[in-house]
């Protein structure tokens, strides 16, 4: 028997109950609206806007540096890790990396990436 | 623990660096000059940087040398590749001398440079992982280039640019990992065992990555995206894209076919690529009828132009890549002449006075501009005096002697469309229009003209003397 059947079994059913429980209901409840019901429900409050609201684009700018240099300091965990192995080598990688990266910041911080006006 | 690499990889990937680098250099001198490094410093250095770039990967000529794992194989192959990108950059850095702001100038160059480096990676991946570092690299810079122009088309270009091309990157990304688990193995030239044929998931994978490919190609199910991104592209980035990130991906592309694939699925497989060659060939030039822009049409041009290299490729055979090649670097020049004299016709407005009534008249008011747009369309439909002709006749001979003989009518067929779409622009040029007076015209930058001129040269040159290097294989050490 394949390893993998109960794991199928179990996702059909999963399946089956889910799909069920939404179909049903649509098919057998009976529905009589009134504006009570349809109220929110006990202490829920009205919404007042719509939830997906706009917001100004440098929100993106800061988002896109915060991940840039998220990702720097991912990359940081494993060479910091392997130092003693990599020795020179590796320090001089990282120091390149820095450098490239700097010069990239010091860019955009001199084109005003980082200011908000 | 010992390093994995040595000095022997470093040395083969030392021009990538180099370049990579001066875009660095172009940035620096932008930081320390106030407010802003000059147009004309960023384009030195950026050229420089080039012209070493490309001494250094035409020393690696007639090299084999397997570098980082056969991640990155340098021989011929890469540096004739290598050397059509670099003639693209250079192509579109000279573009970029016809003026502008300064304060855009240096990130703009920088960029183009990565982007190049990119496409460099590319003439030498031999690996999946090394395709896909290289496909990104070019394309994440390509993003940022297309939405310059401050116009609304070019933001729908970026936009479009951005979703059509990620998506396209996630299918070749998919098609990668099949082949992965249908092989255990990264390199291009595992997947040429001759098990791999009755191997379901090398069919898939194959299948979704030469769809990632032909939407890279731009051919014509994946090509919508082409014309819209060009129009939008300032010209310097529409001219790169059409030479630079076409000759890369048909590195890829040859590569793949020539070197991965069993001897038993080559010809299946590639069969729906030659049929969307063909397709794209007559649809491509069908699209140029109708087009209002120089840019668009080039664009439409361009879709058709990959069908007929594609056609050389059809039977991979030894003769058919050298041709491929050919006709590559003919494209190369006669597309990049087009977009000189559109560059020294360029106007500062919105649309960049690439719009195709503008150059109405043209014959009378600047003749030399007229005679010179005329000759690298006539090379573009492919006429005799020029190395457009050679190349299409060497395609229609390889073409005929693999037995793609459909491949040839339907590049023949082509070629006619394609006639009267680019007779209606020379018309155009020549008919008397008096809305336009001399002294309107820009007289244009020096650089411009001195692309133009080059690619006239070459393109009358290379009919001549064609370039049909040998020793492109073997591609996979």
């Amino acid at each position: 028997m394949n390893p993998y059947l109960p794991v199928a079994i179990f996702l059909a059913v999963a399946l089956a109950a889910a799909l069920l429980f939404t179909v049903l209901p649509g098919l057998l409840a009976q529905r009589k609206p009134n504006p009570l019901k349809l109220e929110a429900y006990e202490c829920g409050v009205e919404p007042t806007s719509s939830v997906s609201g706009r917001f100004p684009v440098r929100f993106y700018l800061i988002a896109m540096l915060f991940v840039i240099f998220d990702v720097e300091a991912a990359s940081f965990y494993p060479w910091a890790v392997e130092l003693h192995a990599l020795k020179l080598f590796g320090l001089l990688e990282m120091v390149v990396f820095i450098v490239v990266l700097g010069i990239g910041y010091a860019y955009v911080w001199k084109r005003g990436g980082l200011a908000w006006k | 623990m010992t390093l994995p690499f040595t000095h022997v990889d470093w040395a083969a990937v030392a021009p990538l660096e180099v370049l990579a680098a001066t875009g660095l250099l172009v940035l620096l001198f932008d930081l320390v000059w106030r407010p802003f490094a000059p147009r004309g410093l960023s384009l030195s250095v950026a050229f420089l940087g080039t012209i070493l770039t490309a001494a250094l990967i035409a020393q690696q000529y007639g090299t084999n040398v397997a570098a980082f794992n056969g991640g990155y194989i340098v021989g011929n192959f890469s540096v004739l590749f290598g050397e059509v990108v670099l003639l693209g950059t250079l192509g579109a850095l000279a573009l970029m001398g016809r003026g502008g702001s300064d304060r855009e100038s240096a990130g703009t160059i920088a960029l183009l440079l990565w982007s190049a480096c990119g496409a460099l990676l590319l003439a030498a991946a031999a690996t999946t992982m090394t395709i896909f570092l290289g496909i990104e690299l070019l394309s994440l810079a390509l993003y940022c280039l297309c939405g310059l122009a401050n116009r609304k088309s070019a933001r729908e270009a970026a936009l479009k640019y951005l979703l059509l091309s990620s998506t396209a990157s996630a299918v070749l990304l998919f098609g990668m990992a099949l082949l992965f688990g249908a092989s255990g193995s990264v390199s291009l030239a595992a997947l040429a065992s001759p098990a791999m044929v009755t191997n379901p998931l090398f069919w898939m994978g194959s299948g979704f990555f030469l769809v990632g490919i032909a939407f890279k190609l731009s051919l014509v199910p994946f090509h919508a995206w082409a014309p819209d991104v060009y129009q939008g592209a300032p010209l310097p980035i529409a001219a790169f894209m059409t030479v630079v990130t076409k000759a890369a991906t048909i590195a890829i592309f040859a590569r793949f076919a020539y070197a991965a694939l069993p001897a038993g699925a080559s010809q299946m497989l590639l069969l729906p690529v030659w049929a969307i060659a063909g397709i794209s060939m007559i649809v491509g030039n069908v699209g140029m009828l109708a087009q209002h822009d120089l840019k668009r049409l080039l664009g439409y041009s361009g879709i058709a132009q990959v069908g007929y290299i594609l056609a050389a490729l059809a039977g991979t055979t030894r003769l058919g890549l050298r041709y491929a090649f050919f006709y590559l670097v003919v494209y190369a020049v006669m597309n990049l002449g087009a977009f000189a004299v559109a560059a020294v016709l360029s106007s500062g407005d919105d649309e960049e006075g690439t719009q195709i009534q503008s150059y109405r008249g043209l014959g009378a008011r600047r003749p030399l501009l007229a005679a010179a747009m005329t000759f690298f369309l006539l090379a573009l439909a492919g006429l005799p005096p020029t190395a457009g002709f050679l190349g299409k006749i060497l395609i229609l001979a390889v073409a005929a002697g693999t037995g793609y003989l459909w491949l040839a009518a339907l590049l023949l067929v082509g070629t006619a469309i394609s006639l009267y779409a680019y007779a209606k622009i020379i018309l155009a040029m020549y008919r008397p229009d008096h809305r336009v007076h001399a002294a309107d015209i820009p007289r244009g930058a020096p650089l411009p003209w001195v692309s133009l001129a080059l690619c006239l040269v070459a393109t009358v040159a290379l009919t001549f003397y064609p370039l049909l290097p040998s020793g492109l294989l073997p591609l996979v050490k």
